[in-house]
């Protein structure tokens, strides 16, 4: 934009006025702003300095205030085209004007006008300060409709019979604790498993009294079992839900009947078996290039179509 | 029960101005004149009994209204309805359309400079402006001017109290008297008064 060499040679020539555009109500805000703080008479606006001014001010709009900026381009091209009629020469004879004279005029009305504005916002005080008769209008109420109770009062009472309240004197302090992740559980199970051939799922939950414990190792025992890392098997429901280990390779579900666990080779203790699927626990590559390796690799068994190296 | 009382119930129970020819429909009796002069002469009752409420004479009517100097007791309840005061550009759109009336938003716009159609629409829902012709020319465009809300909110007895714009220190002239571009030499503005 043309504007940014305008207002660099401004700095170095004249006094640099620091305006602040967001304070102003609009181009021709700006303009009187300029005029009047300076105490340039407006019927001699020295129309170069004013342009050059107007010019550097808004360069302070950024690229992503444009919506407003639109108002303070169109002045300035106004201005531009003045400063460019002042300098063609002017044929005595001719009727034309001055070729402020309109910018005059709407500064001056503009003027006028905000002197308006202060007085009405005067009278505006003075009259918030007397009150009428106190009439607030009434709020209106949601209709609510009358709709038939499809359970009876003998229905509430049983289900409130039920309801046990705790003691309020044995309830701690609530405090926000930790959030339990699936991961932990699917590491709780996998130890488990690696140590026994089969585990109760109650006994998962040793130690854990919330809720959200059981939740997520039911999840966690079924997303294992889902990538095949386990069977999961109960006889009869809300009997014990039982968690078996699965070896690689070994596709056929257990028979029923016979302790399957008596059949499971005996896994050292400490042992850790670890999920094909899993990342390594601390083992990380040091060379990024062993990354790049390994993401190669799995790029060309993902890519199908011919081999283009 | 004289006129007096008649007139002061109507003026109580009102929650807006009343014009005097609207009280006077409360009993055959009583005529605009009578009105006037039974307010008179609730005023010198009110002024006289050092009462904390006064008739007004506010946007075309008549209408009691505590006076200024309770505000601070008054402001502390939430039951007491208060207009919210209005914005610098509501301000100068209005003090526009109050002054140019009836006035399209494209002269509006030329006198601010900037774009007012959000601002008119605000002042319209308030109830401060409103369409109240169109106007020739292409489009037919809408044009504005005052309510009684507006007189009512800026506590002005009819438009004429709006201040005379020669009364204004900014004076627009007819001739603008231009001189030369004067690029260094700072003079002092003229006395246009």
């Amino acid at each position: 934009m043309d504007l940014s060499r305008a207002g660099n040679t401004l700095i170095t020539r004249e006094n640099f006025l620091v305006v602040e555009l967001d304070r102003f109500q609009g181009p021709l805000d700006l303009l009187l702003h300029l005029i009047r703080q300076q105490d340039v008479d407006i019927f001699h606006i020295p129309l170069a300095r004013i342009t050059d001014q107007f010019l550097a001010a808004i360069q302070t709009i950024r690229s992503d205030q444009l919506e407003g900026a639109g108002e303070f381009l169109e002045m300035a091209a106004t201005l531009i085209r003045i400063k460019a009629q002042m300098l063609l020469p002017r044929q005595e004879g001719e009727e034309d004007q001055d070729p402020r004279a309109e910018l005059v005029r709407r500064l001056l009305e503009y003027e006028q006008i905000r002197e308006i504005s202060s007085r009405l916002k005067t009278a505006e005080a003075e009259r918030a300060r007397r009150f009428a008769k106190g009439w607030v209008p009434a709020r209106p109420r949601p209709e609510i409709s009358d709709t038939p109770l499809e359970t009876t009062w003998e229905d509430v009472w049983e289900v409130a019979l039920m309801v046990e309240l705790s003691d309020p004197a044995g309830r701690g302090p609530l405090v926000p604790t930790r959030s339990v992740t699936m991961e932990d559980k699917i590491f709780l199970i996998v130890d488990a498993l690696a140590e026994k051939a089969r585990v109760e799922f109650s006994r998962l939950l040793c130690g854990f009294e919330d809720k959200a414990h059981a939740v997520m190792t039911l999840l966690a025992g079924l997303e294992l079992s889902r990538r095949r890392e386990l069977f999961l098997r109960q006889v009869t429901p809300f009997s014990e839900l039982w968690l078996y280990r699965r070896r690689e390779g070994d596709e056929t579900s257990l028979t029923e009947g016979g302790d399957p666990a008596l059949e499971e080779p005996e896994i050292p203790h400490g042992t850790r078996r670890r999920p094909a699927w899993m990342p390594p626990e601390e083992e990380e590559p040091e060379d990024p290039l062993a990354v790049l390796d390994v993401n190669l690799d799995a790029l060309d068994e993902d890519t199908v179509g011919p081999e283009t190296t | 029960m004289n006129i007096t009382q008649i007139v002061e119930a109507v003026l109580f129970a009102s929650d807006a101005p009343l014009k005097a020819e609207e009280i006077a429909r409360a009993d055959g009796s009583l005529d605009e004149d009578i009105v006037e002069e039974a307010i008179r002469a609730l005023q010198d009752q009110y002024g006289d009994s050092e009462r904390s409420f006064q008739v007004v004479e506010l946007a075309e009517g008549f209408q009691i209204l505590t006076r200024s100097e309770f505000a601070p007791y008054l402001e502390r309840f939430d039951t007491v309805p208060r207009p919210s005061r209005l914005s610098g550009p509501a301000l100068e759109t209005l003090a526009i359309i109050a002054y140019r009336q009836p006035i399209g938003r494209i002269e509006i716009e030329y006198v601010r400079g900037v774009a007012c159609g959000g601002v008119i629409r605000t002042l319209q829902d308030r109830g401060l402006v409103d369409v109240v012709a169109r106007g020739e020319g292409i489009g037919r465009p809408l044009l504005y001017g005052t309510t009684k809300r507006f007189l009512n909110h800026f506590g002005f007895r009819s438009i004429d109290d709006l201040p005379r714009s020669e009364e204004l220190p900014v004076v627009l002239l007819e001739g603008i008297p231009l001189g030369a571009e004067e690029e260094d030499v700072v003079t002092t503005e003229p006395d246009h008064g």
